[in-house]
């Protein structure tokens, strides 16, 4: 089932001006319940208008977006509502703290609700336990956390209205390998917590293959090909085309196929590269004992 | 002996409690190292190592706490400096930062390009060929009279890129400069970073969180709490796996599969596995060598 749809989307920048530009091109898309989808393409692919559509923040020009099977945009005046239900997470979103302590950030969105205040420091407390930031942290300035605490105070800002779909905009860009780790792992923690529905737009095609259940492929305004990470990383040469990096696991297996090493087309992963070459030199080996 | 292009000599830096009763803590810790002209080096370290301010020493943005930089021999943390010799410093040693956005001044791509050079007040037609031939540098010559804010993000630090080799710079510190910028633009600016190095001789020092760019470098230095803790060839570098993991970075993942298959006994010839390429040739010639023996 479809948490989110869009269905024959169209979406024009300036329209009627020269600088007009057609951003998403009738555009037919589903995000699976329950699912972590990586949304992949080359800048200008049409993305983040897409990941605008999500949440209300751009109105299709014609075709509907669908939240629940539900048009967001049946009664226009309901959008706030839909802004409750899809948390955004900008890029850079920690340029967005402003409160005076990171705990009264976290609560800025929660309060916007009109949620009791007991509900308030329930949803503060757990977000800053899913993203790693201690009760110490909550009574700091913002501007006092290091940079990829930072970047964790705002993404539970947004956790902390508990959205049924969250998405965020490269949520690990400009961080060290730890603090991405640390990142992905506490959108993996919310995505199991609540059992909601997530959508990352990323350039790193290592953190893509690592997290992502679904990968969608945008190029030139459409969606290229959507399926499982295997499935896509499987049709390399359709991706670099399109400019889009391969994992560096990806471009080692195409090399090795070329050398005629017998290696299969869906390996993306350490562990399963791992797995095949062992297998590869460990049939070598016993053939040569006998 | 020849004095190196560049001489550090136990260089430190605190950041100052700057009225806000923050502790001093030492961003850059009594470094001391050499960098030659025409290297191609890249900085790596988890956020907080100190990578950028010691980018920043160099570039004399930041004065030392403690500590000398040398170029050519010239000391240039000397209290003798005046505004022209560190202006001097700064166009010998040009710095492309990480967000396009925040570096492009001008309303026109060549202005932009020429607002260095501008400033030297070289005549004319001087001006005019320094900004043609640093604009055909990085391949942005059809660009010349667009609006910065038509460009992708890669063709903005292209031009970011341009306005600096106006200046004819020795050397270019790029601090994070692929961090915002997609896989294309990533690949364009990498590829420049080599280009200027290899064809033009200018010495590059790249600043990465992408160990993946970081192996294209000829030497690789990895630092951690202000100071260094490795300093070597790629490959000299992440062989080290436990150094590499301590200072919070990772290996690429083409070196952790090559470590892994070892531990488990294939006898994989001893070689660089930092990229694709190099470790597709190790794997194929392990498996060929096997079937020689």
């Amino acid at each position: 089932m479809n948490k989110a749809e869009l269905k024959n989307v169209t979406f024009r920048y300036m329209p009627g001006t020269v600088y007009e530009t057609l951003a998403l091109n009738d555009v037919s898309v589903g995000f699976e319940d329950g699912k972590i989808t990586g949304l992949i393409g080359h800048t200008g692919s049409g993305k983040s208008t897409l990941v605008g559509m999500l949440n209300g923040l751009i109105r299709p020009m014609s075709g509907e977006v669908l939240l629940d099977g539900e048009n967001i945009w049946e009664k226009p005046k309901n959008i706030g509502s839909v802004r409750f239900r899809v948390g955004l997470v900008m890029q850079y979103p920690e340029y967005q703290l402003f409160e005076d302590t990171v705990e009264k950030d976290i609560s800025f969105g929660p309060k916007n609700m009109g949620l009791s205040p007991d509900e308030i420091s329930r949803r503060v407390k757990e977000a800053a336990d899913i993203v790693g930031l201690s009760g110490k942290e909550l009574a700091k300035s913002p501007f006092d956390l290091s940079g990829g605490q930072k970047r964790r105070a705002a993404i539970a800002g947004v956790m902390a209205m508990e959205p049924e779909l969250l998405v965020l905009d490269e949520p690990a860009a400009g961080l060290d390998p730890v603090g991405r780790e640390t990142v992905f792992s506490a959108i993996a923690d919310y995505r199991n917590m609540r059992n909601s529905t997530v959508v990352i737009v990323s350039h790193s095609m290592e953190d893509m293959a690592r997290w992502c259940d679904v990968l969608t492929v945008m190029a030139d305004g459409g969606v290229l090909m959507t399926g499982s990470c295997e499935d896509v990383f499987s049709h390399a040469e359709e991706l670099k085309k399109t400019g889009l990096d391969l994992p560096q696991i990806t471009k080692l297996m195409l090399l090795l196929r070329e050398k005629g090493v017998p290696v299969g087309e869906n390996i993306y992963t350490v562990e399963a590269a791992y797995a095949a070459l062992t297998e590869i030199f460990g049939k070598r080996a016993s053939l040569k004992r006998i | 002996m020849k004095e190196p292009f560049i001489r550090v000599e136990n260089l430190s830096y605190s950041y100052g409690d700057g009225g806000n009763e923050k502790p001093k803590h030492p961003a850059v810790s009594g470094i001391s190292l050499e960098i030659g002209e025409g290297e191609y080096l890249a900085v790596i370290g988890r956020n907080g190592s100190g990578k950028s301010t010691f980018a920043k020493l160099l570039n004399l943005i930041l004065d030392p706490t403690d500590g000398k930089i040398y170029i050519s021999g010239k000391d240039v943390t000397s209290p003798d400096m005046t505004d022209e010799d560190v202006y001097a410093v700064r166009r010998d040693i040009g710095m492309v930062f990480q967000n396009p956005d925040n570096q492009l001044v001008a309303t026109v791509v060549e202005d932009d390009v020429a607002f260095g050079p501008e400033n030297l007040g070289l005549p004319r037609e001087e001006l005019r060929k320094r900004v043609d031939d640093a604009l055909a540098a990085v391949g942005m010559t059809e660009f010349a009279g667009y609006e910065p804010h038509r460009l992708s993000g890669g063709q903005k630090q292209r031009v970011a890129i341009a306005g600096i080799i106006a200046m004819l710079p020795r050397c270019i510190i790029f601090d994070e400069s692929t961090a915002m910028l997609d896989p294309i633009g990533r690949r364009d600016t990498v590829e420049m970073m080599e280009k200027l190095n290899r064809e033009k001789g200018i010495t590059v020092i790249t600043i990465t969180h992408y160990m993946d760019e970081a192996v294209r470098a000829d030497r690789v230095i990895v630092m951690d709490n202000g100071r260094v803790l490795a300093d070597g060839t790629p490959k000299q570098v992440y062989s080290d796996r436990e150094l590499i993991l301590s200072a919070g970075l990772e290996l690429p993942q083409c070196a952790t599969l090559v470590d892994r298959l070892r531990t488990a006994g294939v006898n994989i010839p001893d070689g660089d596995s930092t990229t694709p390429e190099k470790c597709a040739e190790l794997i194929a010639s392990a498996l060929k060598g096997g079937e020689l023996s």
